[in-house]
């Protein structure tokens, strides 16, 4: 967080009298009982666009960030007994191992958990998520129904397709490499996870993932989150960048 | 014998199998079979080449979105920049590594950047000492407007109000609000890739670039900009295949007058073709063993 | 091993007579363009990474001695391009790489294609250092 303001000195979001980006629904606001009904786009999808971000850091550990893990009803998350020595490990020497300390691509869906915006943009064949956490993007295909096969990413292959007005996101395809939080919670290859991305309301996101990796985890869990819109007039993602800001602390200490 | 091998002992050939070949021609021959195919198949989605078949149509007209301008979507390459990726600059030496090229400066008319001179010294600090420190090297985005012209091409997506740009080469990102709105950051903030603002002027889009940081090149030879450098870009369709690019830089504490480049960009007419996630920090070995191997910095490539 | 980034048209089709001539920065540096050779050895594994993909294969030297070789070739994104994945090559494979030596003779090289016990020719950088499609 603090990098941030490095980067920025945008003093804090503007009164609630700032326009949002999208134009207010036709239909009434959400109500008890009452469904939000999204404005469209273009090709009649759901409007999901606009800059999103999630509150309270919970990327710091899934386990502990309230209300975050909605499945098992415990909270935890079920790892195989042989897997649990891993996490514990992990955990212990985060500092040193997590992949994201080393400004590597922070996997899916800890990108979407970070303390950096994304901006969802749609077209009729692709939905491209560009994030401020080094300017990574991940594009969603809508018109592909396979996944590539032989060949792995951090953060995975993505294909999209709607229910209503939720956009499912199917995504495989991932290497080993990436932790789903601080706290060391990580994965294997076998690793799919299932995005569902909901707008409740002009300035709210409701993203849920539900994990699955038989080498790691007894049964899938799922997580589920409120993100918040930037409705600041104007308002743009910016840089964090990552291997910069290493490279000139190390140049500071004379490297 | 020596001679014969390359100059390899003995011990380190294959047992009776050493081959002596010709750069491999034949090699084209044998590229995954056939253009990728719906549905996966050997190809596969996003893979494979349709290689040498018979010259494209001519080009038709560019399309255009509902609200009447131009669609500049799709994916694109900007393969014509007369090596300006090398050397933004006219670059009639040829150097180890690359040919001589016309660059990609069109204004001037001698094709070089017009510095001042103690950014020309920069320049020329950089190329004989400090090729390690290419920020590419670093896995740092390109800047402006050196993003255009890098590897591997790009994808613009055309939502309402927005031109988005990704690069596969670092998974760079460019996001210009096309709503002829004004820039907005304080001058303390600068970015890679500036703050960029867009609006149409007929067919042409043109976008206008503020608050870029100075740690980009304009290129991998070492030419630079200071923090004041404001670029116009103007892009214009010529017909679906062919946007012509141009962009505008001034900046008075590195040049002594604004310089303009100019080269088209071509649509990539593979099908299914897509941008691929491009992972750099985390496989980038080499600029460590780059900067090991040569104490810290570069000399110019030598022959 | 010095090696910058390569410069353009890896998975690009670019049949367009446009195409320019693009080298690799330390391909000259590195590589002698002029000294071809074809190795054999037995397929240990391959490093996907960016700027280039690494083939590790073992070659068995006339005394019997055994090398592991290095084979510089496409980004894995260019490498997907041209039909590659990640299970093309099976470890103890004995593949046939084709390329150019290292200046600096190490059991190092430049690939151009690799072909696979089944008889199989894969493309994996071009022969004159460049990268995109093959001539």
């Amino acid at each position: 967080m603090t990098f941030r303001l490095i980067l920025s000195t945008i003093p804090a979001a503007v009164a609630a009298a700032a326009l949002a980006v999208m134009p207010a629904p036709a239909s009434a606001q959400s109500s008890k009982g009452q469904q939000y009904k999204a404005p469209r786009t273009p090709d009649g999808q759901a409007d999901l666009q606009g800059i999103w971000e999630v509150r309270n850091s919970p990327d710091k550990d899934l386990e502990k960030a309230k209300g975050l893990i909605v499945e098992p009803k415990n909270g935890k998350i079920p790892y195989l007994p042989a897997a649990l020595a891993r996490k514990t490990s992990n955990e212990k020497n985060s500092a040193a191992e997590d992949p994201l300390n080393k400004c590597y691509m922070p996997g899916v869906p800890r990108i979407n958990l970070l303390s950096h915006p994304f901006q969802i943009f749609q077209t009729p064949t692709q939905i491209s998520i560009a994030y401020e956490y080094i300017h990574n993007f991940r594009n969603v295909y809508l018109k592909r129904d396979k996944h590539l096969d032989g060949i792995d990413f951090w953060q995975g292959d993505s294909l999209g397709h709607w229910e209503g007005d939720t956009l499912v996101v199917d995504v495989a395809n991932f290497n080993d490499q990436t932790w789903f939080d601080k706290a060391g919670a990580y994965h294997s290859d076998q690793l799919k996870v299932v995005e569902r991305y909901t707008r409740t309301g002009p300035d709210t996101l409701q993203y849920e993932a539900t994990i699955t990796d038989p080498k790691v985890f007894s049964a899938p869990w799922k997580i589920s989150i409120t993100l918040d819109r930037d409705t600041k007039p104007n308002a743009r993602i910016l840089e964090y960048e990552c291997q910069y800001l290493a490279d000139e602390a190390a140049k500071k200490k004379g490297n | 014998m020596r001679k014969g091998f390359l100059g390899m002992t003995a011990g380190t050939l294959a047992v009776g199998t050493i081959l002596f070949l010709k750069p491999a021609p034949a090699a084209g021959q044998d590229t995954p079979p056939g253009p990728p195919r719906e549905g996966g198949g050997r190809g596969g989605r996003g893979a494979g080449f349709g290689r040498g078949r018979s010259p494209l149509p001519p080009a038709g007209p560019f399309k255009r979105t509902a609200d009447g301008k131009p669609d500049l979507s799709g994916y694109w390459n900007a393969a014509n920049n007369g090596g300006a990726v090398f050397e933004v600059q006219k670059h009639p030496v040829a150097r180890p590594g690359y040919p001589p090229g016309p660059g990609a400066i069109v204004d001037p008319p001698d094709g070089l950047i017009p510095y001042t001179p103690e950014y020309a010294k920069r320049a020329k600090a950089n190329f004989d000492e400090h090729l390690a420190d290419e920020p590419e090297l670093h896995c740092y985005e390109s800047g402006l407007p050196n993003q255009m012209y890098r590897q591997f091409g790009f994808q613009i997506l055309q939502p309402a109000g927005y031109l988005v740009m990704n690069w596969e080469f670092m998974h760079a990102v460019r996001i210009i609000p096309t709503d002829n709105r004004p820039h907005g950051l304080p001058a303390s903030t600068r970015l890679f890739e500036g703050d960029s603002v867009g609006r149409w002027e007929g067919d042409t889009l043109v976008v206008d670039t503020t608050n870029l940081n100075d740690r980009t090149w304009l290129d991998s030879a070492g030419n630079v900009h200071s923090d004041q450098m404001h670029v116009v870009e103007r892009f214009t369709p010529v017909d679906e295949r062919t946007i012509n690019y141009e962009a505008s830089m001034d900046d008075p504490k590195a040049y002594t007058r604004p310089w303009t480049v100019k080269f088209p960009l071509s649509r990539n007419m593979q099908p299914n073709y897509e941008i691929m996630e491009f992972a750099c920090i985390e496989g980038n070995q080499d600029v460590h063993h780059y900067i090991e191997e040569t104490g810290g910095k570069a000399k110019a490539v030598i022959p | 091993m010095r090696a910058k980034f390569a410069i353009p048209a890896v998975g690009v089709t670019l049949l367009l007579a446009a195409e320019p001539v693009v080298a690799h920065h330390s391909f000259a540096a590195e590589y002698d363009s002029t000294k071809p050779i074809t190795i054999k050895g037995s397929f240990v594994k391959m490093d996907w990474v960016n700027p280039h993909s690494w083939i590790r294969f073992n070659v068995t030297g006339d005394d019997g001695k055994v090398t592991l070789w290095s084979a510089e070739a496409l980004p894995p994104n260019g490498l997907y391009r041209q039909g590659w994945r990640k299970d093309s090559l099976k470890e103890g494979e004995e593949i046939t790489v084709t390329g150019f030596r290292a200046k600096d003779g190490t059991a190092t090289m430049w690939s151009s294609s690799v072909v696979r016990a089944d008889g199989k020719k894969m493309f994996s950088g071009r022969a004159d250092g460049e990268e995109g499609p093959p001539r």
